[in-house]
């Protein structure tokens, strides 16, 4: 096993003037890492009706919904500038938007709370109480 | 033929239909069925049924409706005038199937093929003209699926009914050549007048027939492809050449339903994509060396990360 000794630094300095980013959360891969024409093909034939919204993408039916980060937290998109060439060396990662929602699709099945993405939200408020639950128990001892 | 309720949505599936004449609600009826547009990549599918008493067959056989593919766009646009001024006595229904209904009833996880959906518009056309109080005794369909099973499963389904399945329908009987009319004018107008919903500024709409044969459809598709998106809905993406095409040209997507080979799709599963920070697969093997993940964090695909 090789030791990796390299570092990741990632610059987050910036939260506070970055941009804000749609974010959509797609039910499948998408090879392609770079721009794509969104709000022309996406948002301009998203249909909203209450809580529910739908779309096609590549002909397939989808169904989502907004959903928000949990409360005191930022979502970050972040991007590595300048691949490095081997895992020896260092990398940074540079922060290049924000967001506080973002819009998750199912194939076809209409959103609900089982929704992982949506469970998976759960976590942070739950780890706050796990924490607190922990300092109680060493200030026990 | 006013086609804006579906022009202001044409993502979704949509009826027209003109006045039930009276006489059509008294006297046995005849009635016909024929689609427009069903081999083409682009556009909608068009459903039609025309009907008229029995008595009136020969005045519409005089009014020499014929088989719509025989007539030019200014013939049939010139008959299905006749047809509107014969509304004391001959009446139509419409479903338009947008390209979008098509493409994601097509490639829906449980597949609803393109005979399926043809077969239930078609009968819901019938089951309307029925629920508008049309005395139907005889109904005549083209197909180009197996006449005799089509037949079959009409009969069954609207007993008292006279139901005639046959190829080619359009050119043997009237009322059929007068329901691929009133299909193929609004197949027409809707294809002319495609309202595009995507942002794509001036599109060119030289696209020819939208047959996949056709060189300037040909043209048109390879012009409007998007690596990421691949076409606007106007497109439908369950024809093979619209697939072959993003499938060469565009960025590749794949679902947790595609039917791949197993190999191919575990090779692709070890480039880590933004999703698989999701998905469950991933990680077993960490979990065995380290320890058992609680449910909790596997349920909701959470997993600790230790790089980026």
């Amino acid at each position: 096993m090789s030791c990796n000794t390299s570092v990741t630094r990632v610059q987050v300095s910036s939260v506070g003037q970055a941009q804000r980013a749609t974010v959509h959360l797609m039910p499948c891969e998408i090879q392609h890492d770079g721009p794509a024409q969104v709000s022309q093909y996406m948002t301009a034939t998203t249909k909203d009706h209450k809580h529910e919204k739908t779309v096609s993408f590549r002909g397939r039916g989808l169904k989502g919904q907004e959903l928000s980060c949990p409360q005191g937290y930022t979502g970050l998109v972040l991007k590595e500038i300048d691949k490095p060439g081997s895992d020896q060396e260092d990398r940074t990662v540079r922060l290049s938007s924000v967001f506080d929602k973002l819009t998750y699709w199912n194939l076809e099945t209409p959103p609900n709370s089982d929704d992982t993405v949506v469970m998976a939200m759960d976590w942070p408020e739950l780890a706050d109480a796990v924490s607190l639950f922990l300092l109680y128990f060493y200030s026990c001892l | 033929m006013d086609l804006s309720p579906f022009e202001t949505d044409n993502s979704v599936s949509c009826r027209l239909s003109s006045q039930i004449p009276d006489v059509c609600r008294t006297e046995d009826c005849c009635l016909g069925i024929d689609e427009a547009g069903r081999g083409p990549v682009l556009g909608p599918m068009v459903y039609g049924i025309c009907f008229c008493p029995i008595s009136k067959k020969e005045e519409l056989k005089n009014s020499k409706v014929a088989d719509s593919k025989t007539l030019t766009e200014t013939e049939r646009e010139n008959l299905f005038e006749k047809l509107d001024e014969a509304k004391s006595y001959v009446g139509w229904a419409l479903q338009i199937l947008s390209p979008n209904t098509i493409s994601t009833s097509m490639l829906q996880r449980t597949k609803y093929n393109l005979n399926a959906l043809s077969h239930d518009t078609a009968i819901g056309l019938v089951k309307y003209a029925l629920d508008s109080g049309v005395q139907l005794k005889e109904v005549f369909v083209d197909t180009v699926g197996p006449a005799d099973k089509y037949e079959d499963k009409l009969s069954k389904l609207f007993p008292g009914i006279e139901v005639t399945v046959r190829p080619k329908a359009d050119s043997l009987f009237p009322i059929v050549s007068a329901a691929s009319i009133c299909a193929k004018v609004a197949r027409d107008r809707v294809v002319k007048a495609w309202n595009f919903t995507e942002d794509l500024g001036e599109v060119d709409t030289d696209y020819g027939s939208g047959y996949p044969n056709d060189p300037k459809t040909k043209a048109w598709l390879l012009k409007y492809l998007d690596p990421v998106f691949g076409y606007p809905q106007f497109v439908r993406f369950s024809w093979s050449t619209a697939q072959t095409l993003m499938e060469s040209k565009g960025v590749a997507v794949h679902w947790d339903d595609d039917e791949e080979d197993g190999e191919k799709a575990a090779q692709r599963r070890n480039n880590k994509s933004m999703l698989s920070y999701f998905s469950a697969s991933a990680g077993v093997n960490d979990r065995m060396q380290t320890h058992q993940t609680h449910r909790f964090f596997t349920d909701r695909r959470l997993k600790s990360l230790d790089t980026l």
